[in-house]
């Protein structure tokens, strides 16, 4: 087991089951600062939202003829975050790689809070919110059915399914160690973790299930780690904006997603780390693999804006090289920058050994990767429409305003605020898979025998 | 409520349907119990249209060349009513308020039973042009008028319930048909 | 419509309420109201609820006196069009008469008689106490001073006046800012005949214009544009013609953006131009050039271009094309004719004219225009020292504003006056400053006539009960006042009487009175006159121009609001000024040149200070304004008038001098200090870019390129090589569709054409979109944001060389009703969708509100609710009480949240198809008329069925200069562009 050459050898499957049902513990008073911030936030966006519903979306920036701004980014962004937790725990999985082990749980926690807070801003962003079931196909009086060839439906049904996948999921992989923690567990919790652990006893013919249970479920979940961000990408190819209209969008999403994912991953679990002591378990190796996967995601990411800076020039269609040139050069030439720098260049540092494994540096560039993210996504939707070729006359520049922002916050607060007590309350690492990959305890006369 | 009803279906099973020659309105002893908003002056169409059978047209009379079927005006009422003053004293009472209102030039109120939503266009004179001007017509969206004593909502005028129709006579359901 | 009903049960009668709740609830949430029906006491004959009555009337927005038809709905009058039978303006309308509506609806109209109390507050009073009020202070003032200021009145009302005023020992002057004391003073300089003229575009072969904004302010604006393009547009063929247009002047307005070519001239020397170019065809006998004009001693053309600064070649190729049409015709006006030598200038030009053949032929004296009869700039500047120094006992105004549009002296010497008599429908400022208002009906509430020109008698008749009870038609207070019997309506009768005795009108006077309310008045024609040259002309013109200074300031009459009268409609307000696309608030033009001399930016403002006064306004840079000249616009600036007009900008009458110039006008044109100040601001402008970066939008054609052109040739190749099987593809699925529940069947496929050669800009649509379609306004802080809700924007591009332009080509823009619409695939809930007779229906009780419509249409034709602008007392409101009475209760009143767009006035089209199926018959061609191309007085819009071989629009799609917007996106739009063809110097 190469992979865990890594980890100290004090660490035996006592010392991990104590260490990560020590992270279950009475929460410090890092841990409240935290999550009263998250929540404040949250009460910002809310407060924010409760405008927008009295007054209209008015509120907000939009003007002609950018009608998606912030929330359509937001809704990209966070699902681009969900991406990653799939990856590292289905795929990964799949494909063996013990490393995964530490990591995973954080992930597929993300993936899911990540989805829920994306669902919300399809919700936010229209105009008549109070109306949203009409989107979904129900049987009415009508006969009125939502109309299966707009992007915007597909969208509905991926992030549906990517939910309940993912949920299932995280779920399934929590049950041997919810049953850890319910042995060491008292009062309250232990009643919950008795009761979510349906009946976890570990045996064999347990294990056995679990196992294939498992395997299967990661089977199925692998692709929608591709399908799920392609569908969102189609909101845009589909259209015919110049800067959306493209067919690269799919694969240059999913890249996008996992890359953003990833570093994400980073940015959570350098905190948790810290503030639970996981520093023996959660080892700068496992870091360092994340980085490498943030890297190639990374690059697939920068050969993509090549690709399309390209073929816009390549075509000869004049709308595109219009469109493109008003990206580079145009009124949002910072925003384009910023995330050519931060996504594009920064990640080539991940080259050098010393900064993949420097938990301080990958922070700051995790952070980085994801303020680029971010704002790729800013620079597809808002910038594309702010430059469209076609109607030059109608064009107008676009300014957020605080309802933007304070719904954008609002968004990161219920995110952290979902994330918070999960890892307060549920084993926010795998006791079961890290044993996995421990040297197995032995009776002292068997060593010796040995 | 149930036992005016009893009440209505026993005349009407002594007397000929409603619109036909012979028809007897019933006599109505409780009016709390009837369906429908209870309007300034207790008009019955049961015994205009139904008993005395005259034709929607005769006070609706835009209903074939309009998309608003017309209230008739006050004078259309006094024409009758300067003579024909009722032969119970709940009807001459009701009479009076006709009289009164022309001698005080102050049209009634009535409260609107129909309703369609400002998004909805209901051209009432296409839908006439097809299933003619006859109560039977008529009937199809406001039921059996001539035999009802006190008007009330009968179709939910919900859109499936349009379309329902629409369909069933294979007419257009385009959206822009109605909404624009 | 006039029985003795009360007005507020008049208009809830049935549908009303119903229309108007139902319609301002829109796609309103929420329980439905609980609404009454309140049926007629007597219904009114011409009333139907549900279906439209139609009157005519005229118009009264300026002084043309356009014919008039008022759809009136359940007693409320919801929509102007022009009346097809007057000769003013054959049935089209301008964007001020559009909204005319929104003057008789105005929420800030005086609902009743005030007079000012003890306490030097305006109080409410009875009509028998400000009437006694009145007949006193008459009776006190009579032989102390007695003047009845009015606008220019040309019927009735002005000859009652007249009498009373006699009656009384007072004086009548009729003021308006913009009046035509130079065209007269020209004229008699020229002819000795101080009338003014009709001017024939429609005949014209070539057409100058001295700073004559035609289409605009001058004279007659919608009949004279009408015939303008009927002279000036290109019908496909061979050996097709039109008639050239140059303009001429320091300054392009709306009229000049249209024009071949413009001569960027020194405000003043226009004249000095047309002396020359008379000189050329005098010397070069081009043409055949009367006897008598070889003794007029023209300047010599080569002197004349070296101090005017325009190329002899230039003058002497004007001269030629002038003068290779038997018709040319030369008009001098608008700025031109405000300078201190205006009157020159007009009689120049007149020589011009006289020297070409073209008097008699196009300018034909006889059938003069009554607006000649606006008395002069000077009797107001008289009355200004009268009263100043307390000569004036009583002051009487009706429609007109001196104290905004005259400013400081008079203003000073309108609080001398010794009482002051307002009779304005708005507490105006000269209103607030009088002692007793009497509030007149608005001229759709009232009995009136006017004859816009010798031989055209139009007739005004109430449509509607008066909208405020308290209001009270002036005619009938004077009548009252001066003690005579008989309503106004009466005493208009017994003028027309004797009127039909002059017209030998046929029959009883009730049926002959009957007919001419029917056809909105009677239509003759005058006795031309003809007139000559005299001699002395040229001898007494003096060859100098103004002093150069810092710059010259010209102030012109802004296209919407005029002097100002329109500033209270916040249709005219939001509607984008044609040339600078700019709303709600004034503007400087500058050069582009010199903004960098004065390093100014758009939305700088600069200081303007002239000897008179000083403005201060934001910065506009545009090539359409000669460097070192600066223009502003009137109209802004008021400091009453209503909660739409009050404190807004800067009033731009300020910078002008109060005393009258040679010819007792008022000169509009100033040398002023310019300085920049720290103040900057965000225009409120409807254009995104004046470039189309490639697009495409418009198509400019040479005269040449387009005779030879065949059809087919401009459109675009609208799909690849490689996408071809693709899109036969695609075709056979539209195909199999096409065959499947609502779209089996012969259908129609609405479509319009629109002739760029014959749009001049005017934007009368954009307003009649408004009024058709309830579009709400958004106020100025939106259209900041680009949320004005307009669905039809006209974009305007400069032509020829970016620094001076020889004019602009104009585009209306609007929903193109693909066939393949961007919009329609995406929509997830099918509130955008493709309708069986070819429309890209919108839904809006569908409507979610993703906006991705939007985003996918590349023509960004589609607006979106952000707030709701129906929503009662909100920041937003856009109609409140009882402005909301306009609105159309054919169409629905969109809800927040919701996208919105033209629709091809799908409504028009639903009602006409109602009536056919009523009568049994098909829909006739060109029976179905969209508001924009109803209204629009060139006449450039055609709407019709493409799928019918026989309509005007099929014929019109085929045209040779026919092509589609973005056609290489495979839209396949229903809207088909005509190119502009562009007249060079073809023979």
């Amino acid at each position: 087991m190469a992979e865990t050459g890594s980890t100290p050898t004090r660490v035996t499957y006592d010392y991990v089951t104590r260490a990560i049902a020590n992270t279950l513990g009475n929460p410090s008073r890092g841990y409240y600062i935290l999550l009263g911030s998250a929540v404040t936030l949250l009460a910002i966006g809310i407060t924010c939202l409760l405008f927008i519903l009295r007054y209209g979306l008015g509120l907000a920036g939009y003007s002609h003829p950018v009608y998606w701004a912030v929330f359509i980014t937001c809704f990209v962004f966070w699902v681009g975050i969900a991406h990653s937790g799939t990856l590292i725990s289905a795929i990964l999985y799949l494909f063996r790689s013990g490393w995964r082990t530490a990591v995973y749980r954080t992930a597929e926690a993300m993936t899911v809070f990540a989805v829920m807070t994306a669902g919300l801003f399809p919700l936010i962003h229209i105009g008549r919110q109070w109306y949203f079931y009409w989107l979904i196909p129900y049987p009415n009086e009508r006969g009125l059915w939502p109309n299966f060839k707009s992007p915007l439906i597909w969208d509905e049904f991926a992030i549906g399914t990517y939910f309940t996948v993912s949920t299932v999921f995280l779920i399934m992989g929590l049950i041997p160690d919810i049953a850890a923690a319910r042995d060491v567990a008292t009062g309250w919790r232990k009643k919950l973790y008795a009761m979510t652990a349906i009946g976890w006893r570990g045996t064999n013919e347990q294990w056995r299930h679990y196992t294939r249970g498992y395997l299967y479920l990661a089977a199925l979940a692998t692709p929608l780690v591709l399908s799920v961000h392609s569908v969102v990408s189609w909101d845009f190819a589909m259209a015919i904006v110049p800067g959306w209209h493209a067919t690269l969008f799919a694969p240059y999403f999913v890249a996008g997603a996992i890359y953003s994912g990833v570093a994400m991953v980073i940015t959570l679990l350098v905190p948790i780390r810290k503030l639970f002591h996981l520093e023996d378990i959660i080892t700068v190796h496992h870091f360092e693999n994340l980085a490498k996967l943030c890297l190639f995601t990374g690059l697939i990411v920068s050969f993509s804006y090549c690709t399309e800076n390209f073929v816009a020039w390549f075509s000869g269609n004049a709308d595109e090289r219009a469109g493109f040139w008003f990206r580079a050069f145009g009124s949002f030439w910072w925003a384009s920058w910023t995330m050519n720098i931060c996504n594009g260049l920064l990640p080539w540092l991940l080259w050098f050994k010393k900064i993949r494994t420097n938990i301080t540096g990958l922070f700051v560039i995790s952070i980085f990767v994801n303020i680029g993210m971010w704002f790729e996504r800013f620079v597809i939707i808002v910038v594309s429409l702010a430059g469209e070729p076609f109607a030059k006359w109608a064009n107008a520049n676009y300014n957020a305003t605080w309802a933007d922002w304070g719904i954008m916050a609002g968004s990161f607060g219920w995110f952290f605020m979902w994330f918070l007590l999960f890892v307060k309350n549920f084993p926010a690492v795998s006791i079961s898979e890290v044993k996995e990959v421990l040297p197995p305890p032995m009776r002292a006369k068997a060593r010796a025998g040995a | 409520m149930i036992a005016v009803v009893g009440g209505r279906i026993a005349a009407q099973a002594a007397s000929p349907a409603p619109g036909t020659p012979g028809y007897k309105a019933p006599l109505i002893t409780d009016t709390a119990g009837l369906q429908g908003p209870r309007q300034p002056i207790f008009f019955r169409h049961d015994i205009h249209a139904g008993q005395d059978r005259i034709p929607c047209m005769y006070c609706h009379n835009t209903v074939a060349v309009s998309t608003e079927p017309g209230m008739p005006a006050l004078r259309t009422c006094f024409g009758c009513h300067q003579i024909i003053s009722g032969s119970t004293p709940s009807h001459q009472a009701e009479i009076a308020k006709v009289r009164k209102a022309w001698s005080d030039r102050k049209a009634p109120e009535w409260i609107r039973v129909y309703w369609l939503p400002g998004y909805v266009h209901f051209p009432h004179m296409r839908h006439i042009k097809v299933l003619g001007t006859g109560p039977e017509s008529c009937a199809n969206c406001h039921g059996a008028v001539n035999g009802t004593t006190q008007i009330s909502q009968v179709p939910t005028l919900k859109m499936g319930w349009c379309i329902s129709c629409h369909v069933a006579r294979s007419v257009s359901r385009d959206c822009s048909v109605c909404h624009y | 419509m006039s029985d003795g009903m009360d007005r507020r049960r008049f208009l809830k009668v049935l549908g009303v309420a119903g229309g108007g709740a139902a319609a301002l609830s829109g796609c309103g949430i929420g329980p439905e109201p609980t609404e009454k029906l309140i049926p007629y006491v007597i219904p009114p004959e011409d009333q139907t609820p549900g279906l439209a009555t139609w009157y005519s009337s005229t118009c009264r927005e300026c002084g043309a006196g356009c014919g008039l038809h008022v759809k009136v709905r359940e007693g409320r009058a919801i929509k102007l069009e022009g009346n097809p039978d007057s000769p003013v303006n054959n049935g089209r309308l301008c964007a001020r008469g559009q909204a005319g509506l929104q003057g008789l609806y105005n929420p800030d109209r005086v609902t009743g008689p005030m007079q000012r109390a003890a306490g030097g507050t305006l109080e409410a009073t009875t009509w028998d106490k400000a009437i006694a009020t009145l007949q006193e202070k008459v009776a006190a003032a009579r032989g102390n001073g007695i003047v009845f200021i009015t606008g220019v009145e040309t019927g009735s009302f002005g000859e009652l006046v007249d009498e009373w005023m006699k009656q009384v020992g007072g004086r009548h002057i009729t003021y308006e800012p913009f009046a035509f004391e130079a065209l007269r003073e020209g004229n008699r300089l020229a002819f000795g005949d101080a009338g003014i003229p009709t001017y024939d575009f429609a005949a014209a072969g070539y057409i100058m214009s001295f700073g004559a904004d035609f289409m605009e302010t001058w004279l007659s604006p919608v009949g004279f544009q009408n015939a303008f393009t009927k002279a000036h547009s290109f019908e496909s063929g061979q050996n097709a013609s039109m008639a050239k247009f140059v303009f001429v002047g320091p300054r392009l307005p709306q009229t000049g953006l249209i024009a071949d070519e413009w001569i960027n001239i020194n405000p003043g020397t226009e004249g000095m131009l047309a002396l020359a170019m008379a000189q050329v065809i005098v010397s070069k006998r081009l043409g055949n050039v009367p006897a008598d004009a070889a003794r007029l001693g023209l300047p010599d053309a080569g002197d004349v271009a070296k101090t005017i600064g325009v190329d002899l070649a230039v003058i002497e190729r004007l001269a030629t094309e002038f003068t290779r049409t038997s018709a040319p015709l030369a008009v001098a006006g608008g700025m031109a004719t405000h300078y201190p030598n205006g009157g020159q200038i007009v009689a120049a030009v007149n020589v011009l004219n006289y020297v070409a053949g073209a008097v008699g032929k196009t300018v034909k004296f006889g059938a003069d225009l009554a607006q000649g009869s606006a008395g002069k700039h000077a009797d107001m500047a008289g009355l200004t020292t009268e009263m100043a120094g307390g000569g004036i006992a009583l002051v009487l105004v009706h429609g007109a504003n001196p104290v905004h549009t005259l400013g400081g002296a008079f203003a000073q010497a309108w609080g001398k006056a010794g009482f002051r008599v307002s009779f304005s429908q708005y507490l105006d400022e000269s209103a607030a400053g009088a002692d007793l208002v009497l509030p007149d009906l608005h001229p759709l509430e009232q009995w009136n006539d006017s004859r816009p020109r010798a031989g055209v008698y139009a007739l005004q008749q109430p449509v509607m009960l008066p909208v405020f009870d308290g209001t009270k038609q002036t005619g009938d207070v004077l009548l009252q006042a001066s003690g005579k019997s008989g309503t106004f309506k009466t005493y208009l009768q017994g003028k027309w009487a004797a009127l039909q005795k002059r017209v030998n009108g046929k029959g009883a006077f009730e049926d002959w009175w009957d007919g001419a309310l029917q056809h909105g008045g009677v239509y003759g024609e005058a006795p031309s006159r003809t007139v000559r040259l005299s001699a002395g002309v040229v001898a007494g013109m003096s060859t100098s121009s103004e002093p150069a200074s810092n710059a010259m300031a010209v102030v012109f009459p802004h296209p919407a609001l005029h002097d100002g009268r329109g500033a209270n409609k916040p249709w005219l307000q939001e509607l984008p000024d044609p040339v600078s696309k700019i709303t709600w608030h004034g503007w400087v033009e500058v050069h582009p040149d010199t903004a960098a001399k004065w390093d100014v930016a758009n939305g700088d403002f600069l200081l303007v200070k002239s000897p008179f006064g000083a403005v201060s306004a934001p910065v506009w840079i545009t090539p359409s304004i000669r460097p070192g000249v600066v223009a502003l616009p009137t109209g802004q600036g008021h400091k009453a008038y209503g909660r739409y007009a009050k404190d807004r900008s800067f009033n731009a009458f300020d910078l002008l001098p109060p005393e009258p110039n040679a010819y007792g006008g008022r000169t509009h044109v100033v040398g002023v200090s310019v300085t920049k100040t720290a103040e900057h601001r965000k225009l409120a402008t409807s254009e995104g870019s004046s470039r189309e970066h490639g697009a495409q939008v418009v198509t400019v054609l040479p005269l040449n390129e387009a005779r030879g052109l065949k059809v087919g040739e401009l459109d675009e190749e609208e799909i690849p090589v490689y996408a071809r099987d693709a899109e036969r593809g695609w075709a056979e699925a539209q195909h199999e569709k096409a065959s499947l529940g609502n779209y089996a069947g012969e259908h129609p496929r609405w479509a319009m054409a629109i002739d760029l050669s014959k749009c001049t800009g005017c934007s009368a649509c954009v307003t009649a979109c408004y009024a058709e379609n309830n579009l709400a306004t958004v106020g100025e802080e939106l259209v900041v944001r680009r949320r004005e809700m307009a669905w039809m924007r006209i974009e305007r591009y400069w032509r020829g060389d970016a620094a001076s332009p020889s004019g602009a080509t104009v585009t209306p823009m609007l929903c193109q009703q693909c066939g393949s619409a961007p919009c329609e695939p995406v929509c997830p809930v099918f509130a955008a969708y493709h309708t069986p007779d070819g429309l890209n229906g919108q839904v809006y009780n569908r409507c979610v509100g993703t906006r991705y419509c939007s985003n996918n249409c590349p023509y960004k034709v589609r607006v979106f609710n952000w707030f709701n602008y129906a929503e009662r007392g909100g920041e937003f409101e856009s109609w409140p009480e009882p402005l909301s009475w306009l609105l159309n209760p054919d169409v629905t009143v969109r809800e927040k949240g919701v996208m919105e767009k033209c629709t091809f006035c799908v409504q028009r089209i639903r009602s006409t198809q109602h009536k056919a199926r009523i009568e049994d018959r098909q829909v006739q061609d060109g029976e179905i008329v969209p508001a924009c191309a109803q209204t629009c007085p060139s006449e450039a819009i055609v709407f019709g069925d493409l799928n019918n071989p026989a309509s005007k629009v099929h014929a019109l799609s085929n045209d040779p200069r026919g092509y589609h917007v973005l056609a290489r996106l495979n839209t396949k739009p229903g809207i088909t562009y005509l190119a502009r063809v562009v007249a060079g110097g073809e023979a």
